[in-house]
């Protein structure tokens, strides 16, 4: 039980993709120009994560070394082609936002790499436990960064209207040097807080 | 079972089952996707046709012909067929037409909605459906004080960036993107409703 419980911490804190591990950064940037898209990206990676972590868990006796790298693309891209044809039927006006990005999951380097490294070695219900802790470790990262430049960048935070209307906001954070400039000052705070944690400890 | 063989027969068979469950879920989902974008389209009509209560959609091809014998050729013509949405009044009688212009901007394709009047044969409304440009600058293409600048025109208009639109600073390119896709538009869809009709 323990283990479990350490496999869906690692990646919300100490091995956040994000923050610590910095992999999966093109997402990361492109889409997070409103809190709600930051989410939702967080959230349609953490499903193929879980996904596609449980799956190679189960078959990971079954792949041959040498094609394990295609067979986990194949994986991957399924779940994520499941997920672009689902939201496109059923939420249209996230899927006209997020579009490009969504097939882009497949390249993420998040998914392949908990594959590689973690799902094709452990068990199951470990494996399953990793996808979640990556996925919303990833989902919050996201959606913080996806808040902060929508508050400064158009004044609202998921689509309300937060700063009284003609308040100045700074165009450059729903541009992509907006997200490098949030993303750099946020790193930053996160390894103050964990220098600050070492120390105590 | 050699390894070699092995390693064909596994990747065959997830490929295979990755397929199957695809196609399985692209069915379920095509239709709603249709759907949700035909329903888009439709409600985007009212917006750009004030004062209409039903919308009809007409297909009209410019050559007014099909080749049915040879599948490549209809395809091709297929994707000539304007589609134009007439919209029609509590009486039935037809308001004006709208019509899907589409020309290349700075981050991809800017397709746009026009609605024209019947009479006047003036544009009386415009609707940027969907864009890509970048968000602050070419993305204004959307605000009020550059579309109305459609408004009015007529299609004897040059309706080009310069001469009586002006374009947004800082986002030429997606000026010029909307201008051109009125312009192709405008011009496909006034033979095709005024001439195959």
């Amino acid at each position: 039980m323990k283990g479990i419980l350490n496999d869906l911490r690692r990646g919300l804190w100490s091995e956040n993709p994000t923050f610590r591990i910095m992999i999966g950064l093109c997402p990361t940037l492109a889409v997070t120009t409103s809190a709600i898209n930051g989410m939702s990206m967080g959230l349609a990676t953490t499903f193929v994560l879980v996904c596609s972590s449980a799956l190679i868990s189960l078959l990971k006796n079954l792949i041959p070394d040498k094609v394990r790298i295609p067979s986990f693309i194949i994986i991957i891209a399924t779940f994520v082609t499941i997920v672009d044809l689902f939201m496109n039927a059923l939420l249209p006006d996230l899927h006209r936002v997020l579009g490009l990005f969504i097939p882009l999951i497949v390249v993420n380097c998040i998914v392949l790499g908990r594959a590689e490294a973690y799902a094709s070695k452990m068990p199951v219900i470990n494996s399953i436990f990793d996808g979640l802790g990556m996925g919303l470790g990833f989902t919050w990262a996201l959606t913080l960064l996806g808040s902060i430049r929508e508050i400064l960048g158009a004044g609202s935070i998921f689509g309300k209207q937060l700063l009284p209307e003609g308040t100045p906001t700074l165009g450059i954070m729903g541009l992509p040097p907006g997200a490098f400039i949030t993303l750099g000052i946020l790193m930053a705070l996160m390894n103050m807080i964990a220098a600050r944690q070492n120390k105590v400890s | 079972m050699s390894e070699s063989v092995r390693m064909v027969v596994v990747l065959t068979v997830i490929a295979m089952v990755s397929a199957g469950i695809l196609s399985q879920v692209y069915s379920v989902t095509s239709g709603i996707i249709e759907e949700n974008a035909a329903r888009e389209l439709e409600s985007s009509v009212f917006e750009v046709l004030p004062g209409i209560s039903k919308v009809e959609i007409i297909k009209a091809s410019p050559q007014d012909r099909l080749v049915e014998d040879d599948p490549k050729e209809m395809r091709e013509e297929e994707q000539r067929i304007t589609l134009i949405y007439q919209g029609l009044d509590d009486s039935g009688k037809a308001v004006g037409y709208a019509f899907v212009g589409e020309a290349n901007g700075y981050g991809g394709a800017v397709r746009v909605l026009v609605g024209v009047g019947e009479e006047t044969n003036k544009i009386v409304g415009l609707k940027i459906l969907s864009h890509a440009e970048t968000p602050g600058l070419g993305s204004r293409i959307e605000e009020e004080t550059f579309r109305s600048q459609f408004i009015g025109k007529s299609v004897q208009d040059p309706i080009a960036l310069g001469k009586d639109i002006d374009s947004i600073s800082g986002a030429t390119v997606s000026s010029r993107a909307v201008s051109e896709a009125v312009r192709r538009g405008f011009d496909e869809a006034t033979a095709a409703y005024k001439g195959g009709n």
